[in-house]
């Protein structure tokens, strides 16, 4: 058996590529794959421990968030294209005028 | 139970006029809004006098019904009425119904927003006077606020943003003060309910123990300073006033009459019932000061009004100072002093609201407020400002009319007090807002109502329609029935004054 | 049986029922609810007439008293009752009939003033009128303090409202606002005393064995456990205090000095309205206050020799200024504070029955002179000037002759009215005054007065009568009718005789009984009676009779002197006015005359004192505006400000989140690490 670690380290290198993601893309696209990478990376997680415990909860959360990252896509590139529509672009820092 | 039927009536009644057609919304609140002036009159009529909710006397029409816990103290359903509250809800519902009637004029769009909100509000106001439990009475208290924020913020003037938040948060902050204070006072109290008779009661026998290391005698004095600040805000005194002038220009005719006529009352309610009947030693520690206070919001808001040259700012500098008296003859702690006081309230609530009915009813036909801008208005609209005239008087405290009753049982109460230091020059100094009102008031009705009619407007300033001049006549109707016969009220305010003059301590 | 008294109240309120008629239902009704006013003050003036006669027909104490509402009671052992009631004696009967007679009088003469001048809003003339009168009687009849406050301050809004009758124009509703305002200010003192009286005394009766009169002095006899002084002041100490502030609104209402300004100003009214609330009625109500509530001063000395010292200043200010006036009604109207002087200087000397019989003549010659006025401003278009008039005595012979009349009573000529009270006034200052030399100088102002008001007097009679028409419209003065004569008439012949009802000088000169007045003020109640106050004021007041001589050459002395300097105040103003082409003698007064017509600046002091007030108004607004709310909206702004940087740490963008998370993030493990020691 493959010991826990392992996993974890995967885990934990898919969210940071998620996460590096987040902090250095302007393009909203970019930003809804990081997230699914973070959302994967947890995955990860949660399979890996229910595994180790022998319990089946963590594979049902995993389920749970298969079909919310599904519908927050879904969401997102609903948002990224009204918000493509209104700024002509896909960026994030180019739609503040809700800001202050 | 009828209580309960009134506020559930008036809560229904607020939301029916929400969905009924701007068309038709301002007469079906007037009618609904009968309702609960009917209701309070029955209650009157079956009203019997048996002293004090709070020290142990008759509760009339009471309910207790369990509600939730909150650290291990009960919350209630817990209303009643005793003969301080009955005048002030009599007050509210009669002085609702007629603040509808003049919106129909200035009121011209949203209606039924208007309307129900109105209706929300006096639903508030009765739980206000009527709810006998600490939590209860708390909740209808914020909730006034909400309505009146929007009525001023909505259907208000130019600056109205301004006024609707300073109103809101200067209330608000002041109810926070008030909450922990009295919170304070209850955690260390030990009680097994938040109503307030037990409260009162549990005050009255010593049973108050130290609390985070806070002395008794401490913990009453910060309780008592943390209330009075809570309610002197709503009252407004000196110098926590200046809301007031603000929010009065800025709201409509009928949400003035309101604001001055019962929201005001809420503030001196509530002093009475919470320091002064439950904190009186503190009340006597404090004397001297809080008389000064009275002092100086009598003096210094009548020269505030005399400065003013928009009638509505007279005339709501003049509710601060009017409400001075109020404060000074709660701070005499005699029969006639808090007697006189609590009628004050019912009085005053009655001449604001003519007074600012006057107002609206020239701003109707003339769209100005200013004093130096009118001339002569006698000349066209002689029966409003005959009724104008004599509201005016009333405020002067003419006798045979309310003011006078009101302001002369404090007086009377005030000058003899043993429980106020320097009674007798307090008194007087205070009594000398009757001249300066005479001067104000005088002044600007020489300014806008006599002389030479000089407006010059693009249209003809005609006679007050009906309906605005119905609700005025009938308010000085009832100042004069009041003036004449103030022991419809007074007989009833003295039977639950006097347990709390004996609380004091026989004083 | 139907007692008289039973119809006590209803005097009061038939003329309230008129106004009522009037108010509601005069526009409809012919004459503008004149007719109703007429009706009703006549009925009263019968009821009063009645009251007044059953008076004399009670055997023993001549006193009825009764409670007939209560207004207002207290709770506890010893509650106190604020009630309304009637207390009726000689001294409130005697009022009753002349408040109801000229009111009647002054009805009637209106219907030729308004109606037949034709002047717009009647009804509410009328109205006023009427609530005037009732106002005016509740007052009179009124058993406690309270309750002539009350009334008091309802005439006050009632003269407010006639003043202001023509409020079209600038003028009247100015006038009617200062004489509010002025009275108020006046009136404020006296609150303060009617609140004082309740808690010294616990009650505001003035008649009685619980009256606060009779408390007042079993305290100044020893007995101070009936009342509660403040301050821990001595009783004596602290009535002096309560008596002269409800001496106050005596002041106020009577104008008298500093309060008199109001007067003049308030001939801005229609002249009947003049004539009965600002001559004969509502000006007396002041020392009608004093003179009720006398067994309460009489035990306070020291607030006496202040009455009596106001009111012989007053006479004397006031007369100086009445000399060198144009109008006619302005004359008039210092001629009224000067005699209210006279009033009060009789009540300060302890002469009750004096004060109370000068009140009653004066009331008759004064209304006399007032509506002899308003037919000359008929007469004349409404031109008050005397300069304009001249030789009118030809062209309406009835108004001279009464007007006349009138003059010589006001000037003290004998055997008219006014020489009778007058000289008992002066007679009693005098003898009183001996003793005194606070009431010396009363009576030294009030013989000094003597003489100038002669002199006005007659100027103003041969400006407006004799000598030649000095204008078109005086050669041609309009005309009017019955209703114009009748009351007139009426008055002129009670002018001439009312004086006999008191003739005392005659009585202690011949021994013949002819001092009615005092025999019916004397059988009054207990404790309200002429000789019982004689005695309270001997006891307390140290009240002692001086004489010259003997008592009747005092008496010929003092109404020697008064007599003599009247006339020759005539002889002077018949010298210099009583030519076909007169001049302003007194223009030769210079800079003296401006003064006085300026009236001593008095009102420039009192417009400068209202400005300031304002000045000072306006500063606290600025305060109010500025430092008050400054700091609230500066609270405001403090959260807005930190609200507004704050808010910047929200850009909106994920990244920026994202990085403060993880940075927290590492933050907090760091922190977790070097305090749980991971990297030792």
């Amino acid at each position: 058996m493959v010991p826990p670690e392992y996993y974890l380290l995967l885990s934990a290198a898919v969210f940071c590529i998620g996460l590096f993601g987040v902090l250095t893309r302007k393009n909203a696209l970019y930003f809804l794959m990081s997230v699914e990478l973070m959302l994967n990376a947890a995955n990860i997680n949660l399979i890996a421990f229910s595994l180790f415990w022998g319990n089946m909860t963590g594979q049902t959360f995993a389920l749970f968030v298969i079909a919310l990252a599904a519908a927050e896509v879904a969401i997102g590139i609903g948002i990224i294209l009204v918000l493509y529509r209104n700024f002509g672009t896909v960026s994030v820092t180019d739609a503040t005028t809700m800001r202050w | 139970m009828i209580i309960e039927a009134l506020i559930a009536f008036t809560f229904a009644a607020a939301l029916l006029v929400f969905a009924v057609p701007n068309k038709y919304a301002g007469k079906v609140a007037f009618g609904l809004s009968l309702v609960p002036v009917i209701g309070s009159l029955y209650m009157w009529s079956l009203f019997e006098s048996g002293g004090n909710a709070l020290t142990g006397g008759d509760i009339a029409f009471e309910t207790i019904i369990p509600w939730v816990e909150i650290a291990g103290i009960q919350v209630q359903w817990f209303v009643g009425v005793d003969g301080i509250s009955l005048p002030l809800v009599v007050l509210t519902t009669f002085l609702t119904s007629l603040a509808i009637v003049s919106a129909w004029t200035p009121i011209k769009e949203r209606q039924s927003q208007f309307y129900g909100l109105m209706l929300f509000m006096e639903a508030n106001l009765l739980g206000v006077f009527m709810a006998l439990d600490f939590f209860l009475w708390f909740i209808f208290w914020e909730a006034v606020l909400v309505p009146m924020y929007f009525l001023i913020g909505v259907w208000g003037g130019p600056r109205r943003k301004y006024a609707a938040i300073k109103f809101f948060v200067y209330t608000n902050v002041a109810s926070l003060v008030m909450f922990i204070g009295f919170m304070a006072l209850v955690f260390g109290l030990n009680v097994e309910t938040f109503g307030l008779p037990e409260i009162t009661q549990a005050l009255a026998n010593d049973q108050l123990g130290t609390w985070f290391g806070i002395a008794p005698d401490t913990l009453k004095l910060i309780a008592f300073l943390a209330l009075f600040v809570g309610f002197a805000v709503k009252v407004p005194v000196v110098p926590v006033h200046t809301w007031l002038p603000d929010a009065h220009v800025e709201a409509p005719t009928p949400v003035s009459v309101m604001l001055a006529g019962v929201l005001l009352k809420m503030g001196t309610y509530a002093l009475l019932r919470f320091n002064f009947t439950m904190l009186p030693e503190q009340a006597s520690l404090l004397a001297v000061p809080i008389a000064i206070i009275a002092v100086v919001s009598v003096i210094y808001g009548a020269m505030l009004a005399l400065a003013q040259t928009d009638l509505k700012r007279i005339v709501a500098y003049s509710s601060v100072s009017s409400m001075g008296y109020v404060i000074l003859g709660l701070i005499a702690f005699t029969e006639f002093g808090v007697g006189g006081a609590t009628f004050q309230m019912v009085a005053h609530g009655l001449i604001s609201g003519l007074m600012f009915m006057s107002v609206g009813v020239i701003y109707n036909a003339t769209h100005t407020r200013i004093v130096s801008d009118m001339s002569g208005l006698a000349d066209r609209m002689p029966v409003a400002v005959g009724i104008l005239i004599a509201g005016a008087f009333a405020y002067m405290g003419l006798p045979l009319m309310a003011g006078f009753a009101g302001e002369f049982f404090i007086f009377a109460g005030s000058f003899g007090s043993t429980f106020l230091p320097y009674a007798p020059i307090f008194t007087a100094l205070a009594m000398f807002g009757i001249v300066i009102v005479a001067g104000y008031l005088l002044l600007a009705m020489q300014k806008t109502l006599f002389g030479e009619y000089r407006l010059e407007t693009d249209y003809e300033v005609t006679a007050a329609p009906l309906h605005d001049v119905a609700p005025m006549a009938v308010l000085l109707l009832a100042i004069i029935a009041l003036g004449v016969a103030p022991w419809v009220f007074l007989d009833m305010i003295f039977d639950a004054v006097a347990p709390i003059l004996a609380n004091g301590g026989g004083l | 049986m139907v007692a008289a008294f039973d119809f006590v109240p209803a005097i009061v309120l038939l003329p309230f029922v008129s106004f009522l008629i009037a108010l509601f239902a005069g526009k409809y009704m012919p004459k503008g609810g004149a007719l109703a006013g007429i009706a009703a003050t006549a009925g009263s003036l019968l009821l009063s007439i009645w009251v007044a006669i059953s008076l004399l027909g009670v055997s023993g104490e001549r006193i009825h008293q009764e409670t007939i509402y209560t207004w207002a009671t207290g709770i506890g052992d010893q509650p106190w009752e604020l009630t309304f009631g009637v207390l009726i004696d000689p001294l409130s009967a005697l009022m009753l009939i002349i408040v109801t007679l000229i009111a009647t009088l002054v009805h009637v003469f209106s219907l030729g003033y308004m109606n037949d001048e034709g002047e717009t809003g009647l009804p509410r003339y009328y109205a006023g009128l009427g609530l005037f009168t009732a106002s005016m009687l509740g007052f009179v009849v009124a058993d406690n303090l309270l309750m002539a406050f009350m009334f008091f301050e309802l005439v006050g809004l009632c003269s407010f409202l006639l003043i202001g009758f023509w409020f079209r124009r600038d003028g009247p509703p100015s006038a009617a606002k200062k004489a509010f305002l002025v009275t108020r200010f006046g009136d404020y003192f006296f609150l303060i005393g009617v609140v004082a009286v309740f808690a010294t005394f616990g009650t505001a009766q003035f008649a009685g064995p619980e009256s606060f009169p009779v408390l007042a002095e079993q305290a100044v006899a020893g007995d101070t456990s009936v009342v509660n002084t403040t301050f821990g002041l001595e009783p004596t100490q602290w009535f002096t205090i309560v008596g002269l502030l409800v001496l106050g609104g005596v002041v106020g209402k009577s104008a008298q000095f500093p309060l008199h300004t109001w007067l003049p100003d308030a001939m801005q009214g229609p002249t009947p309205v003049s004539a009965l609330i600002h001559a004969a009625t509502m000006v007396a109500a002041g020392v009608y206050l004093v003179a009720r509530m006398y067994g309460f001063y009489a035990v306070s000395p020291t607030a006496l020799a202040i009455i009596a010292f106001i009111g012989g200043f007053t006479a004397l200010f006031a007369a100086t200024m009445g000399v060198v006036k144009r109008e006619i009604k302005q004359v008039l109207a210092y001629s009224t504070i000067s005699q209210y002087g006279y009033m009060m200087l009789a009540l300060g000397a302890g002469s009750y029955v004096a004060a109370t019989f000068h009140l009653m003549t004066h009331a008759f010659f004064k209304a006399l002179l007032f509506l002899g006025a308003g037919a000359v401003i008929i007469a004349m278009h409404h031109n008050e000037n005397m300069w304009d008039m001249g030789g009118l005595k030809d062209k309406m012979p009835v108004t001279y002759a009464t007007f006349l009349a009138g003059s010589l009573a006001l000037a003290g000529i004998f055997p008219f009215s006014g020489f009778w009270s007058k000289d008992e006034i002066l007679y009693e200052a005098f003898i009183y005054g001996l003793n005194d030399p606070l009431l010396l100088g009363g009576w030294v102002m009030g013989l000094l007065a003597v003489p100038i008001t002669a002199f006005y007097t007659f100027r103003m009679v041969f400006l407006t009568f004799h000598g030649e028409p000095r204008s078109e419209t005086a050669r041609n003065p309009h005309g009017f009718g019955w209703n114009v004569k009748g009351p007139l008439s009426v008055l002129g012949v009670l002018a001439v005789v009312a004086g006999f009802i008191n003739m005392v000088p005659v009585q202690k000169l011949t021994g013949i009984e002819l001092d009615f007045l005092t025999q019916y003020l004397d059988s009054g109640g207990e404790g309200l009676t002429y000789s019982g106050y004689n005695a309270l004021l001997a006891e307390y007041g140290g009240y002692e009779a001086g004489v010259v001589g003997t008592e009747v050459t005092t008496l010929l002395i003092a109404a020697g002197l008064s007599l003599g300097l009247a006339v020759t105040g005539l002889l002077v103003a018949f010298k210099l006015y009583n030519v076909p082409e007169p001049v302003e003698h007194t223009a030769k007064l210079g800079q003296v005359k401006d003064v006085l017509y300026n009236n001593y600046y008095q009102d420039e002091f009192q417009v400068w004192i209202a400005h300031r007030t304002q000045s000072v108004a306006a500063v606290a607004d600025k305060f109010d505006q500025g430092v008050i709310d400054g700091v609230v909206n500066g609270v405001s702004s403090v959260s807005l400000f930190g609200g507004r940087r704050m808010r910047k740490l929200q850009t909106g963008l994920v990244t920026n989140y994202a990085a403060l998370l993880t940075l927290g993030l590492t933050a907090l493990l760091l922190a977790f690490g070097l305090l749980g020691g991971w990297f030792v």
